[in-house]
């Protein structure tokens, strides 16, 4: 166990009482998860996570039936977490947090306005970004120079679905991108639909962790889209995702009163 | 542009919007050619999605119809829909896709009159914007 990897340890388990822990660590040459019960040796902790934990965490977490479990989360994470603990898709008083503070680089590859965790247990807060240079591009351009570049953007997709597997917050039990109504079966590129139905899905969800476009192996700008899509909710209904209490202005009424649960 | 003929859906809702579209053709009011009507249910059963496959094939303008606030027969359809359409139409001009080919607009079953004038000046709107670009392009 490294230093980092004591500290975490002794976070979760010792001081405030996790039965397990979610964490990354030195695997082979390279980072893997690691899920740990109390009194297992985590190992040794890498903090420069490559996914996110939290989209782990939603994939293991049906199968946990009790106990507390301790997640490294960055601040994109905890937003997740938020939405999915919201949504009740987890039951956030089972959930332990371990603040992770993103250095300068990571900052940087997400253009990232919201770096710093709400408790920051590892590493240093660093300072966010302003803007993304590519969406201010964009919004600059004339709207047929705007769909130039994203029909050749979306052209390069090959229909990995890695955008959506590794996406902490794509939670629907159905994907109408799996549906041949939407995005034909065969062949690619999937064509526009299935990059428009992502934004519309993600408008109220999205954390601007990046890793969308971190995972898309043709270099799509998908978090720059993303930026400019939460930018027209927030625009629009005032909303940002990532806390979890604001109800998405797409469950309410004009009035903001809840609306029933729709069926797929 | 003069022989530029658009192709343009207008989703109306079973108990208002259709029948008001109903009332417009009973009355013989003079309606624009190449409007596809389409009946659901409610305003609300106009999944975004559907609204996004029709202007990524090319469609040059969709029209959503339903019931005013306060008169949707599933009482509250319409509100999703008033929340929806905005938001997509913020995402459509992101992408470079003018967001006036999507339009949202009320028309009970007593305004025959209403829906002939929506139809006719979205029908005006889109000749003006011209034919959807997606048209010509080939994924
Ligand atoms: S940035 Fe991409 S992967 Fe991250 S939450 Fe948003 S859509 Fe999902
Ligand atoms: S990750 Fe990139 S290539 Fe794969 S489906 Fe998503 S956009 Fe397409
Ligand atoms: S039934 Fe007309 S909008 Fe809902």
């Amino acid at each position: 166990m490294n230093d980092p990897g004591k500290e975490i340890s002794r976070l979760a388990f010792d001081e405030r009482g996790a039965d397990y822990l979610l964490a990354v660590r030195e695997e082979y040459g390279n980072a893997g998860p690691a899920f740990v019960a109390k009194g297992e040796d985590v190992g040794d902790i890498r903090t420069d996570i490559p996914y996110q934990l939290v989209t782990i965490l939603r994939k293991i977490y049906p199968y946990m039936e009790d106990g507390k479990i301790a997640v490294v989360i960055r601040r994109c994470e905890e937003k997740a977490l938020n939405e999915l603990i919201k949504r009740g898709i987890i039951d956030g008083d089972r959930i332990i947090r371990i603040g992770l503070a993103c250095s300068e680089g990571q900052i940087e590859a997400c253009r990232c306005t919201d770096p710093v965790p709400s408790c920051v247990d590892i590493g240093s807060p660093g300072k966010g970004w302003n803007e993304d240079q590519l969406s201010k591009e964009l919004s600059a351009m004339s709207s047929e120079e705007r769909l130039d570049f994203w029909v050749a953007q979306f052209r390069k997709c090959n229909k990995c679905y890695a955008c959506s597997t590794n996406c902490p917050v794509c939670v629907c039990d159905h994907c109408v991108l799996e549906e041949c109504t939407f995005v034909a079966e065969k062949g690619i590129p999937p064509g526009m639909a299935f990059h428009l139905i992502r934004a519309y899905h993600l408008s109220d969800k999205c954390t601007e962790c990046g890793e969308c476009e971190r995972s898309c192996p043709a270099h799509i700008p998908l978090l720059t889209f993303r930026k400019m899509t939460n930018r027209d909710m927030k625009d629009l209904y005032g909303y940002e995702s990532g806390d979890t209490e604001t109800v998405s202005p797409l469950l309410t009424t004009l009035e903001g009163d809840l609306l029933e649960e729709e069926e797929d | 542009m003069t022989d530029f003929k658009p192709s343009i859906l207008a989703f109306c809702c079973n108990w208002c919007s259709y029948a008001g579209a109903d009332l417009a053709g009973v009355s013989r009011l003079q309606m624009p050619p190449n409007v596809h009507v389409i009946r659901v249910m409610c305003s609300a059963s106009v999944k975004p999605e559907y609204v996004i496959k029709a202007v990524t094939q090319g469609i040059d303008g969709v029209l959503v119809l339903g019931c005013h606030i306060g008169d949707c027969h599933y009482l509250t359809g319409n509100h999703r829909t008033a929340k929806r359409i905005p938001l997509l139409q913020k995402i459509l001009d992101e992408a470079g896709i003018d967001s006036r080919r999507i339009k949202l607009d009320w028309v009970s079953a007593a305004e025959g009159e209403k829906y002939q004038k929506v139809v006719t000046e979205f029908v005006e709107e889109i000749r003006r914007l011209g034919p959807n670009p997606l048209r010509e392009v080939r994924f």
